[in-house]
């Protein structure tokens, strides 16, 4: 038998005390493509990384290429997390820029940025086009990095990924945010790379993978366990039921019947249309799911109703009972409103601990103030209790699983007992189990009184409480609709 | 038109430079309420005008901007910035006669037009703001007796403003009244609700004057904040490239180095920046800027006194009357340096890297720092005005600095502090010359403490602690830094 691709001995990586791989061992031969999945937090993301070079390791990993390949003999890493920047590698962005419209340019337009990447690479663009055109990217060539949906992102990160199609190709998390098409695409187009001779490993706990998928692996107790199928990989525990905090109990009260009242809104970029007469109401205590394909205007119409919108002034929108600019202060919108989006979660202070991210809730900033009164103090202990975020106390939020930063980042929505909840993609990058949970406790909380508002591609993962749905297709309305049986 | 300040009788030019005071939180307790419903008309929609307004608007405020007819006609950039966002857009005579309060956000060389043009439009009674007081003070404008004229001047770029206020926080304000013109005595009341609105109570908010605001912001933008950034950024570059470093990660540690050393300053002032240093390295840090202070101190004592006797705005404004020759040759002239030209390395530097390779710039920032705070308190302004602009705004320039180097800190700041910085660099360069003929790698470029086994003098290293945490900016800077609620990290690359 010929040597391994990649032959892992004994490699250990410990974070501070915390052992993550122990004295893992692994051997990757030619034509196997591997599911790696498993609980969160057993190190999947840290092994890839190892596998890639991206972490000091001590020649515990060693690489067998296929030398008569006419591929790239080399490993590419696919990170669940795009991080852009703009022209000189700042990246000190803040998650409403995109809504505020300047001349200037801080970043590069998606063509330029693809451009760029081709040049330093040495890849010839039309290799790529078909590609652009399966994930329905033509349209965005002209936008710019900042301009771009969550989902968009994930696209673009994609196609520069794929596309210099090295020998073997780890994809962590490959299909947060795309909608059902784009996944489609996407597991085409890894099972053409396979065909053609690359390899590919994908961390994901999803059902719908790619056929060339032929192995299945977990980490546990810091080593490799392969299993025969993916319905043998373990999955996180159920979530223990707990009594909501008492002072989540009260509904809280409204002087409206109206939360939200748009009429024949429209709004552009430049030349793109992102919103095209919408006119929609969402009654107190109604529970909304908003859905549409990538880039159909979800985020922007969300950021009219949460007061990050700079043109939503001069428009037909009431918010909460009041018209639009009729004295309110995004602050006294942002008051009544517990939100949460990719955006927002991609952008927040990266000092924050769980604590501080729980406790900034309370004044709707990004980060945290430091004055924070005793009977909040208390509300914030009760809440780290009821999402078990107790022992994550003191961490660093991006230093948690994914799982449990999104809990963080609700709990820091809820700590206010706003009346609307505005949930956009909260289980974007989660495992099913991980997004049952949090959808669990999105219907505990939405029972007293709240209106809820949520964003979510997938039919069979959302909380069970969603009653009515609104669908955009390229920023107009294409329904609205009841929905009578519980999704 | 005659130069303010030096109309003034002594006693009362004392007085003007000696006020600062820095506001308690419950000043702003009344919130917006002051402008609630009062029509705000900004003149002006750049960096600063812009981002204001959507600040204020934002607030709850009623915003809109009167554009020159030109720049509507022309569907200019301030044009499109503005309607843009879906703000009302008219011209002067459109909008000025309707406004409750006029803000001025326009380049400090354009004021004595735009203010000729507005002042007849404006309404009996109304108010008048500024964000910097070059306009009244140097160039002696006189407003109308029955307008009120407030300044509130954020003490950052407009980008940043906005930036802040949607993180839920804000940037330090200062916010001043002209004495002159204060008829009805709600000047206080207005600048205090207009500092609301843009979120700047929420970082500390500077009680000054126009006179202080001015005489400090010159000095400070001249010296510490852009001019030694400059100067000390190009220095080291061509040094390193002098010596052999390769020219991709001198540029990277000169065009980042100065954001990372300096946001330690942001936290712990002089000391704390210091104190991210090894013992030897802090000595040898000590002893250079020591040395800078003595070489330098004449110039940053020309620049103050040419600041206070109006010698430095006279020569500006032959400046701007000359079609600006002498700011566009030096603009060109900063374009052209082999720092701007060479693209930073595709390197990864470190945080700690950023101090132990570039001892070179933290002595700069230390000798640069202290010179500007010492000479404008000598010169009679409160060591608060001089702290805010010394220490506290250096990590915001050094910030423009790493987004694209000296060209983007140039193209930021305002026209006056562009002019004062090229003005510094030019006498500062020379100045150094026999000082940098001694400058090695060993304190830019490389690793400061290879090879060394990190031993010092225990007497040595106390009364250099002892020295540096007993400046007179470290003792105001902690009492200014804790009330600043909130103070977040930047991002490092």
């Amino acid at each position: 038998m010929t040597e391994p691709v990649v032959h892992i001995r004994n490699l250990n990586v410990q974070y501070s005390k915390n052992v993550v791989l122990n004295d893992l061992c692994w051997s990757i031969h030619h034509g196997q493509n591997y599911l790696l999945g498993g609980k969160s937090g057993s190190g999947k993301t840290t092994l890839a990384k190892a596998i890639a070079g991206l972490l000091p390791t001590n020649h515990e990993i060693k690489f067998h290429f296929d030398p008569s390949s006419n591929l790239p003999a080399k490993v590419i890493y696919i990170s669940n997390w795009f991080q852009f920047t703009n022209l000189e590698g700042d990246r000190n962005f803040y998650y409403q820029q995109r809504y505020n419209h300047h001349q200037g340019h801080d970043t590069l337009t998606v063509k330029a940025e693809l451009q760029h990447f081709a040049e330093k690479e040495n890849l010839d663009f039309n290799i790529i086009e078909e590609r652009i055109r399966d994930f329905g990217f033509e349209d965005l060539l002209n936008s710019q990095l900042i301009a771009l949906s969550s989902g968009e992102h994930k696209k673009l990160q994609l196609i520069r990924g794929l596309w210099p199609q090295p020998q073997l190709i780890i994809i962590d998390e490959p299909y947060t945010g795309l909608d059902k098409h784009s996944r489609t695409v996407l597991n085409n187009w890894l099972d053409e790379l396979v065909v053609s001779g690359s390899q590919i490993i994908l961390i994901t706990n999803d059902t719908q993978l790619p056929q060339s998928i032929n192995g299945f692996t977990q980490i546990i107790d810091g080593k490799i366990n392969e299993v025969k199928s993916r319905s043998e990989i373990q999955v996180d525990n159920n979530r223990q039921k707990r009594q909501l905090p008492d002072f989540l109990k009260n509904a809280p009260s409204t002087s409206y019947d109206t939360v939200a009242e748009l009429k024949n809104i429209f709004i552009r970029y430049g030349e793109k249309q992102v919103l095209k007469d919408v006119t929609w109401t969402v009654n107190v205590g109604e529970k909304w799911l908003l859905q549409g394909a990538n880039g159909s205007g979800k985020s922007t119409l969300l950021s009219l109703i949460n007061g990050d919108h700079p043109q939503a002034y001069g428009h037909d929108l009431s918010l909460f009972g009041n018209k639009r600019g009729s004295g309110e202060s995004i602050w006294d919108i942002k008051q009544k409103i517990g939100i949460i989006s990719p955006e927002m979660h991609w952008y927040f202070d990266q000092k924050a601990t769980v604590w501080h991210t729980i406790a900034s809730g309370f004044y709707d900033s990004i980060g945290w103030f430091i004055d924070v009164k005793f009977t909040e103090k208390q509300q914030i202990e009760e809440l780290m209790e009821f999402f078990d975020l107790t022992a994550y106390r003191d961490q660093l939020l991006h230093t948690l699983p994914l799982g449990k930063q999104r809990l963080a980042m609700l709990a820091r929505t809820i700590i206010k007992n706003p009346p609307l909840l505005v949930l956009d993609e909260p289980c974007q990058g989660l495992d099913i189990e991980q997004t049952k949970y949090f959808n669990d406790v999105v219907d505990e909380l939405a029972v007293l009184g709240k209106t809820l508002i949520y964003v979510g591609h997938y039919e069979s993962q959302l909380p069970s409480c969603i009653e009515h749905r609104i669908v955009l297709e390229k920023g107009e309305v294409k329904a609205i609709e009841n929905i009578l049986e519980s999704v | 038109m005659a130069n303010y300040f030096n109309t003034l009788p002594l006693r009362e030019q004392l007085n003007q430079l000696g006020q600062a005071e820095f506001m308690d939180s419950s000043e702003f307790a009344d919130g917006v309420n002051a402008l609630k419903g009062k029509k705000i008309v900004i003149v002006g929609a750049g960096a600063q005008g812009l981002n204001q307004g959507l600040n204020l608007r934002d607030s709850g405020l009623d915003v809109s901007y009167a554009l020159r007819k030109e720049a509507i006609e022309q569907k200019r950039d301030s044009w499109k910035n503005a309607t843009d966002n879906n703000f009302v857009v008219g011209t002067y005579e459109e909008l000025i006669p309707t406004a409750d309060l006029v803000i001025n956000l326009t380049p400090d060389k354009q004021h004595t037009s735009v203010v000729n043009a507005v002042m007849p439009l404006m309404k009996e009674g109304s108010t008048l703001s500024y964000s910097h007081g070059f306009n009244i003070v140097e160039e002696g404008m006189e407003i109308r007796k029955d307008i009120t004229v407030i300044m509130v001047a954020p003490k950052c770029p407009g980008s940043e403003v906005r930036a802040e206020y949607l993180r839920g926080f804000g940037v330090p304000t200062l916010i001043a009244v002209h004495p002159e013109n204060d008829p009805q005595g709600k000047g206080w009341a207005e600048a205090k609700a207009y500092c609301v609105g843009t979120g700047g109570h929420h970082a500390g908010v500077l009680k000054s004057s126009f006179v202080a605001e001015v005489k400090s912001d010159l000095m400070g933008e001249q010296t510490i904040l852009c001019g030694l950034l400059q100067t000390g950024s190009i220095l080291s570059f061509d040094k390193m490239v002098e010596k052999g470093i390769d020219p991709g990660y001198a540029s990277k540690l000169v065009q980042y180095g100065v954001e990372v050393i300096t946001e330690a300053l942001k936290h712990g002032g002089v000391s704390g920046m210091m104190d991210r240093l090894s013992n030897p390295a802090k000595v040898k840090a000590f002893e250079l800027s020591e040395e800078l202070k003595d070489i330098m101190r004449p110039l940053f004592q020309k620049h103050q006194d040419d600041i206070m006797s109006g010698e430095f705005s006279k020569t500006m404004m032959e400046d701007w009357a000359n079609g600006d020759a002498n700011l566009l040759k030096w603009r060109a002239e900063t374009g052209e340096t082999a720092f701007e030209k060479t693209p930073a390395g595709d390197v990864k530097i470190g945080e700690q890297e950023y101090f132990d390779n570039y001892v070179l710039m933290v002595a700069f920032v230390r000798a640069g720092v202290e010179l500007a705070f010492e000479t404008m308190v000598e010169a009679g302004i409160k060591p608060e005005s001089a702290y805010y602009e010394s220490l506290h705004e250096t990590p915001l320039i050094a910030n423009t600095i790493a987004r694209k180097k000296l060209f983007e800190m140039n193209r930021v700041i305002s026209d006056t502090a562009e002019y004062g910085c090229y003005l510094f660099d030019q006498a500062c360069k020379p100045l150094l010359k026999d000082f940098m003929k001694n400058i090695d790698t060993d304190v830019v470029g490389k690793n400061f403490n290879d090879g060394k086994d990190g031993a010092v003098d225990n007497v040595k290293l106390v009364q250099i602690n002892e020295i540096l945490r007993n400046h007179e900016v470290e003792v105001v800077g902690r009492k200014l830094r804790k009330a600043m609620t909130a103070m977040k990290a930047i991002k490092t690359v």
